[in-house]
This record gives structure tokens, sequence and C-alpha cells, in this order.
């Protein structure tokens, strides 16, 4: 009798872990993405100039700065569109996650979940495939935004 | 866009920052940043922590600060909160000291690229006392141990960052390539 009360308890919660993974997964869209890890603020505000160049190694030493400051990181796809990244692996931490500091600028594929919600998509990263690293050497054109970011001699 | 014109408008935007944060006693209304599209609001919303939102995964208090909020309205839409009122940093310490609270926020939106953000100045409880959304710094610095005179230039002696500059470089390509840089500047 108790082993029967435990097998329906078990079962019933298992229903319940894959109604609400169902729920999840309904509204969000399983994607592979491939894109560069932005620093999001900087890029859509324009607040040290033009989106183009707040990409690559120019804007890198800006990214870490505020990926720590818990700035939302992006992925911004090739196709142009900006994914906010909520989640790496198994770790649910979206501010200042420390697996991504190492990677900010980096042209990365991932597999995970999209969801849009408002006119933000959202994404909730399941594993980082590949690591192409920094493809765009915008330092070369721009220097480095912003110039305040090279330590003085 | 040159340098000069760069590092002008960087001094009008920290000029302006900082008008903000010293007015902050007195009038708790966003200052412009001259972002793109902007547009200054205040408005009152409920503070959510947007992971919990969208898919159920709810931890005590919002996530304690490690994780994305936002500000729900009272019409159910979504709003990510990307900024605050100090150097380089989001708004997650601001806003988690009213998780699933009602505030009033104000500060500006900025949109461009297919996003439409906000970046929040001030914050209150609806109907309570307004702060400035520049918790951050204290935070950061209670959280390091690494004194308050150091906390407004936080991102030049935070550890983890230091560790990233170490290993990949301030270009994030290697120390030959931050030396190259650098030579060719001189
Ligand atoms: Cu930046």
């Amino acid at each position: 009798m108790k082993l029967k009360q435990f097998t329906r308890a078990i079962f019933c919660a298992a229903l319940i872990m894959s109604a609400a993974t169902g729920t999840a997964s309904a509204a969000g869209e399983r994607m592979q993405l491939k894109g560069e890890l932005i620093d999001t603020w900087c890029y859509v505000s324009q607040i040290m100039g033009g989106s183009d160049f707040i990409v690559g190694s120019a804007h890198h030493a800006c990214a870490v700065w505020c990926a720590a400051g818990g700035i939302p990181v992006g992925l911004l796809a090739e196709d142009g569109t900006i994914y906010m990244v909520m989640r790496v692996g198994k770790d649910s931490t979206s501010v200042a996650n420390p697996g991504v500091l190492g990677s900010m600028s980096h042209v990365v594929t991932v597999n995970g979940t999209v969801h849009k919600r408002d006119g933000i998509n959202y994404l909730f990263v399941d594993e980082i495939v590949a690591d192409a690293g920094i493809t765009k050497l915008t330092h070369e054109t721009v220097g480095v935004i912003p110039p305040f970011a090279v330590p003085q001699q | 866009m040159t340098h000069g014109i760069e590092m002008k408008r960087m001094l009008v935007v920290a000029a302006a920052a900082g008008a903000a944060l010293c007015a902050s006693a007195s009038a708790y209304a966003a200052k412009s940043w001259g972002v793109t599209n902007e547009e200054i609001a205040r408005f009152d919303a409920k503070v959510v922590d947007i992971a919990c939102e969208l898919g159920g995964d709810c931890p005590a208090n919002c996530g304690d600060g490690k994780r994305q909020l936002g500000l729900l309205t009272d019409d159910g839409k979504l709003i990510l909160v990307s900024k605050n009122a100090t150097a380089f940093t989001g708004a997650a310490e601001e806003l988690v000291d009213f998780c699933n609270k009602q505030v009033t926020a104000d500060g500006l939106w900025t949109e461009n690229r297919g996003v439409r953000f906000f970046a929040i100045q001030f914050v209150r409880e609806v109907g309570g006392e307004w702060r400035a959304a520049n918790r951050f710094t204290k935070k950061w610095s209670a959280r390091t141990g690494i004194e308050e005179s150091k906390a407004g230039n936080w991102f030049r002696h935070d550890l983890r960052i230091k560790e990233v500059f170490d290993q990949k470089g301030l270009l994030g390509l290697g120390a030959e390539a931050d030396k190259k840089f650098l030579e060719s500047r001189q």
C-alpha cells in the first residue's frame, strides 16, 4: 500500500514536472544561434558612438566592464537580431555570469531556447557548442572605445 | 566618428550622469543622456525576475541580484531594465530591493537595432521615498571589501575584470596584440 502511494506520488510529480516544462518550451523556441556576445547597453544606446564599432576588439574592454557590472549580455546574431542571454547551461545567473566574462566579444554558436516578449528576445542558452574568438578587429579602425579604457602610461 | 567627438560626447554624458546624481537630493527626475531615440519616462510597474516571468523558474528574492530584473506594467507589458545610474552597471542591484513590489520608475528609454529598453535613474516603492539608482557602487564595495573611495571607478579595481585582462589582454586578442596596438599609438 505504502509503495503504491509512493509510486503514485512519483508519477504525479513527474506529470506536474513534464507539464511545467511543456508550458515553458511551448512559450519558447529551440534554436541554434551564432553571434557575438555584446554589451547591449553601449551597442543599443550608442552612448559611445555608432553601434557598428561597439563590437569586436575595439569594445572588448568595455564589454567586459559592462558584463561584470551586470548589464545584460546580448548575442548579436549574424542577421543583426539581438538576443538577451538569460542563462548559460545550468547556471541561471544572468547578472555578471562568470562563465561569460571571458567570452565577451567572441563569436559563439549556442543551442538554446528563445522567448519573445514585448519586443525583446530572451535567450536561455543550454550549451555553447563553438567559440570562434574575437573575429572583428575593430580596434584597427577606431582604436579602443571608450579611449580611456586604455591605461595611461 | 572621430575620437575628439567621442571624447566630447563621453564628457557630456559623464557630466549629465554626475548632474543627475548631484541633483538627486532635490529633484528626482531623469536627465537626458543623449542616447539613441531617447525618451524620458516615469511610470508605475511591478519589479519581476525576468526568467521567472518567462519560464516559471523562480528562486527566492528575485535571484538576490544575480538575475536580470524587469518591470511588469499593469497592462502586462514586460520591460527590460538594462542600466542604472552608475558607470558601466546594470539595474539588478537597484531593483532587487523591490522584488515583486510595485514601484515608480524614473529614467529613460533608448531604442536602436530592434531593441527598446529602459535605463533607471530613480526609483521608489509606490508612495515611498525616492532613491537614486546608484546603489551598485556601495554594494560592490561591501561585496568585494574594496574601499568605497575606489567604487566610483569600480571597473578599474574589480578582480574579475583584472583576471580577464590578465589572461586575454585589453583587446581580447592576447598580450602581443595589445603591445603592437600600444606601440602604434606612440
Ligand atoms: Cu560598453
